[in-house]
């Protein structure tokens, strides 16, 4: 992890220094488009398309910089009254171009970067579904900002945090953590290993019961959940009340003893998100398993 | 069939002031008719005057604008459905493609007679027979319809009408697809049907002269109904010509009436005869 | 009396052809004889390797009966029962209207369920008491009433079932227009895309025996029914007006047909979502093989849907285990595999 994030600012810094003859009115910084991409100093007008980059935008203290985010941000408080442009799939080029932003922060996925700067908008793309993600996107959000020393002291907390629930959570289990599965859609699908709640089940010492090889959200046969039997069921409500129902699943422990772990909406964006809450979702999942873990 | 026999029951189809057409369209009105049994009618008239439509409104298959039709001496519509279709058979001008064998076609005809649920009883079977070899069909009986040629497939579907049994027969160019020599046999059939069974046949012919071998016509124009009578009454008072638009000459040859297309006064051979 | 008698040798017992009892019969029994290989298939091939199953097979332990028996049976039997609804349903629909690319959706039935699907997958997103209220309701039942209102809708455009024309016409009509609506409340929460798309590509993951028990009673009803009135669908091979003249009540059969075809495609929809080209190829498969009148024809398309069905979903168990692909998409890849080899076949005959 932290060799990577070093090799991570290495590369910003070195590109940073190669783009040191740049305009003084701006800077050269690579995005995770590979783009070269020339940045505004201290840019005053900010919109975010992705909710995991409104929390790190704010919590790096620049909320106030923010003009508009994408409908899903919620957190804190103070975005919700901003106006929205757009979800993930369907950002609102118009709405974004019409408020004049100096900068549009964006993940890697979202295809509009083009037409931004058709117009004239500036965009930089980052990467916000991994675990490794989060220290690398708060760092380069800080380098964009300008704000790189609060970067780092917040990916320090970050990690700290992260590490420390880990540590206890292990701790409580003597031996093997408890056997889980984690259900994302009715499908079923799941959440394996490479996704980023997988990731976070792994620091807490638990075993996902989907192998690595399936894929970050593998569809599984239903027989396989049977077979493997989990302690622990992570599960949205609305299926909680349904599980056994579901042939051959009254049969397992988790069922059976009602072992399911369920977070209300604003507790899974912490969950989900890849982004600065990610201890408080981590928190609230070892709470969980902790309580249901046999 | 004596005339007192004739007059005591009532005709076998007889409509009153009907009017039949499409929609907002009225192709014939005021139409009033008897058709008897034991006759057989042809309907004959140019393109576009009514026969089919007319043929098609009188088996109930579509609505009149206004006006009457009875079978038998009852009105169509107070029949109940089966009887309606035990007593009328249909032959459509064009019968649909279809992929079954020609004696599952002509057991179709069977359908009054037993409804949903009923097995094909010995009955049946002696109808369907005695259709088939009437109709020459026989031989393909377990023939798929798609195989067969139009003049097969048009003998099947005849077999499959005769099989109905029904004493008023309804036919729409009967004789398509035929070749000479078949069209004569079906005539023949039409006859048969008449004469020895008793049955009203009515059909419509676009063949003159084939139609004139019926016994009775009924010939429309494009401004309605010409006349309706037996085939002598139609030549003396040259119905034909009036419906055709003095484009067609009958002539009589040894005892056949057959047609030709008319033929300006000064270009008329002498040997013909004008009837 | 006696010459008109033979009739019967030439006739056959009710049939026209002699040959054609023991070609359907054959027939018959190879599709039985299918579905019975791969209904034993279907108890082999699961998530664990095939020799720890033929293991199971042999003295299954607690766990692995429950597999076996609670999931894996009931599984492969509601499959197959869906696949029968849906190939009865589809060779009643060519029938009635005369078009050999009628398939069971065409009355709106598959856009009506995935709309009913998203409002209860929405409402159950929204409040915890709608939560109750759909949980009672679930997936399959809002996907049947949704195909209700749908079938209801566009019978309701087209002014009653007559005109063969105007209810196709609303069928694409209806489709189209809760196609739209269904996206635009998908496009509102994209999070349930995922789910949608269990619902869209069709899954018999969870059918228990209490689907596959629903899915076998509506078989029959439909089934019943539309075997007693094939006759009428031959009837009207030969047009509607001489079907009419037959002494067949048109309007009674065209009501009743479809509504066989709605309940029997409601049910299946509702029980594994919307799966495509069954009810298409099943009847084209037996026409190709065999050639029947209707009576055979419907029987025939429900032993075929049914073994295909089947089929796809083993091969979409199978494939990448233990992973699972849509069942719908497997059938939709066989199908379209087929229609193409047809549509090749009948080029290549000129």
């Amino acid at each position: 992890m932290t060799g990577s994030r070093a090799l991570g600012v290495l590369v910003l810094g070195f590109t940073l220094s190669a783009a040191a003859e740049a305009a003084s009115s701006g800077f050269v910084l690579r995005d995770d488009l590979q783009r070269d991409v020339v940045l505004p100093r201290d840019p005053q007008r900010i919109i975010t398309l992705v909710p995991s980059l409104t929390e790190i935008v704010c919590a790096l203290g620049a909320c106030g910089r923010l003009v508009a985010t994408d409908e899903f941000s919620n957190w804190p408080a103070q975005v919700k009254v901003l106006p929205k442009a757009g979800g993930f799939e369907d950002p609102q080029i118009e709405q974004i171009v019409s408020l004049k932003p100096n900068l549009v922060l964006l993940s890697r996925s979202q295809r509009i970067t083009e037409r931004l700067s058709e117009f004239g908008v500036v965009s930089f793309a980052l990467n916000t579904e991994s675990y490794a993600d989060i220290g690398h996107t708060v760092r380069a959000v800080g380098l964009v900002l300008g704000l790189s020393d609060r970067a780092a002291q917040l990916d320090a907390a970050i990690e700290q945090a992260v590490l420390k629930i880990g540590e206890e959570a292990r701790a409580k289990h003597r031996g093997d953590g408890p056997t889980v599965y984690i259900e994302v859609d009715r499908g079923p699908y799941a959440a394996g290993p490479a996704s980023f709640i997988g990731e976070l089940l792994a620091r807490l010492g638990a075993r996902n019961i989907v192998t690595a090889n399936l894929g970050p959200f593998p569809r599984l046969n239903p027989e396989y959940v049977v077979n493997h039997n989990p302690d622990v069921i992570f599960i949205s409500p609305a299926e909680a009340t349904s599980l056994a129902e579901r042939p051959g699943w009254e049969t397992i422990r988790a069922v059976k003893e009602h072992r399911l772990c369920s977070f209300a909406p604003e507790v899974r964006d912490t969950i989900v998100r890849p982004g600065p809450r990610v201890a408080e979702g981590m928190r609230a999942m070892a709470d969980c398993l902790a309580r249901a873990a046999p | 069939m004596g005339e007192a026999e004739e007059i005591s029951q009532p005709p076998a189809l007889s409509c009153r002031d009907l009017s039949v057409g499409y929609g907002s369209r009225i192709v014939l009105e005021g139409i009033s008719l008897d058709i008897r049994a034991g006759f057989w009618t042809a309907v004959v008239g140019p393109n576009g005057s009514g026969k089919s439509t007319l043929l098609r409104t009188i088996a109930g298959l579509r609505e009149p604008h206004s006006g009457s039709i009875s079978l038998q001496g009852r009105y169509l519509s107070a029949w109940p459905r089966r009887e309606r279709a035990r007593r009328l058979a249909w032959l459509a001008q064009t019968p649909g493609a279809t992929d079954l064998t020609a004696s599952e076609v002509v057991a179709l005809g069977r359908f009054a007679h037993g409804g949903w649920l009923a097995h094909r009883q010995a009955v049946d079977d002696a109808a369907m027979y005695r259709a088939m070899v009437a109709t020459g069909s026989l031989s393909w009986a377990r023939r798929r319809l798609s195989t067969l040629s139009g003049g097969e497939r048009q003998r099947v579907h005849l077999a499959r009408v005769l099989a109905v049994e029904a004493p008023v027969l309804l036919l729409d160019e009967p004789t398509t697809h035929l070749d000479p020599p078949h069209q004569e046999d079906i005539a023949r059939l039409l006859r048969e049907q008449a004469y020895g069974g008793g049955v009203c046949v009515v059909s419509a012919i676009h063949d003159l002269s084939l139609a004139l071998t019926a016994d009775r016509v009924i010939v429309l124009g494009q401004q309605g109904l010409i006349g309706h009578g037996t085939v002598r009454e139609a030549l003396d008072g040259d119905w034909l010509s009036a419906a055709f638009q003095t484009r067609v000459d009958i002539v009589d040859h040894d005892g056949v009436h057959l047609w030709r297309p008319a033929v300006p006064p000064a270009r008329r051979s002498e040997g013909d005869q004008r009837v | 009396m006696s010459v008109l008698r033979p009739a019967v040798s030439i006739f056959g017992t009710g049939r026209s052809d002699a040959e054609m009892p023991h070609r359907l019969g054959t027939w018959v029994t190879c599709c039985l004889a299918i579905t019975l290989l791969l209904t034993c298939g279907s108890l082999i091939i699961g998530t664990s390797s095939v020799e720890t199953s033929l293991g199971w097979l042999l003295s299954p332990d607690a766990q692995s009966s429950v597999v076996l028996w609670q999931i894996r049976l009931p599984r492969t039997v509601g499959a197959w029962f869906a696949g029968a609804l849906l190939g009865l349903s589809g060779a009643i629909a060519q029938g009635v209207f005369r078009n050999p690319l009628a398939e069971p959706y065409l009355l709106g039935t598959a856009s009506g369920a995935a709309l009913g699907v998203t409002l209860s997958l929405i409402a159950a997103d929204a409040s915890i008491g709608a939560l109750a209220w759909t949980g009672k309701l679930g997936i399959t039942g809002a996907a049947c009433v949704g195909a209700c209102a749908a079938i209801a809708l566009t019978i309701g455009l087209s002014r009653g079932v007559l005109q063969t024309a105007s209810l196709l016409l609303s069928g694409i009509v209806v489709a189209f227009l809760l196609g739209a609506v269904t996206s635009l409340l998908l496009l509102t929460k994209p999070d349930l895309w995922r789910e949608m798309q269990v619902f869209l590509l069709g899954s018999t993951g969870f059918v228990s025996w209490s689907s596959a028990t629903l899915l076998a009673a509506a078989f029959f009803v439909c089934a019943v029914p539309a075997v007693l009135l094939a006759r009428g669908l031959d009837a009207l091979t030969l047009g509607e007006e001489t079907a009419q003249s037959l002494g067949l009540s048109l309007p009674m059969l065209r009501l009743t047909l479809l509504g066989v075809v709605s309940l029997g495609t409601a049910t299946a929809v509702g029980q594994v979502g919307i799966v495509g080209f069954v009810g298409l190829v099943a009847p084209h498969l037996v026409r190709e093989t065999l050639s029947v009148n209707h009576r055979q024809l419907l029987i025939g398309a429900a032993l075929c849907g049914g073994a295909l069905l089947q089929a796809a979903d083993l091969l979409c168990r199978w494939i990448v285990r233990p992973a699972e692909l849509p069942v719908g998409a497997v059938t939709a890849f066989v199908g379209g595999s087929y229609l193409t080899y047809l549509l090749w076949r009948r080029s290549r005959d000129g």
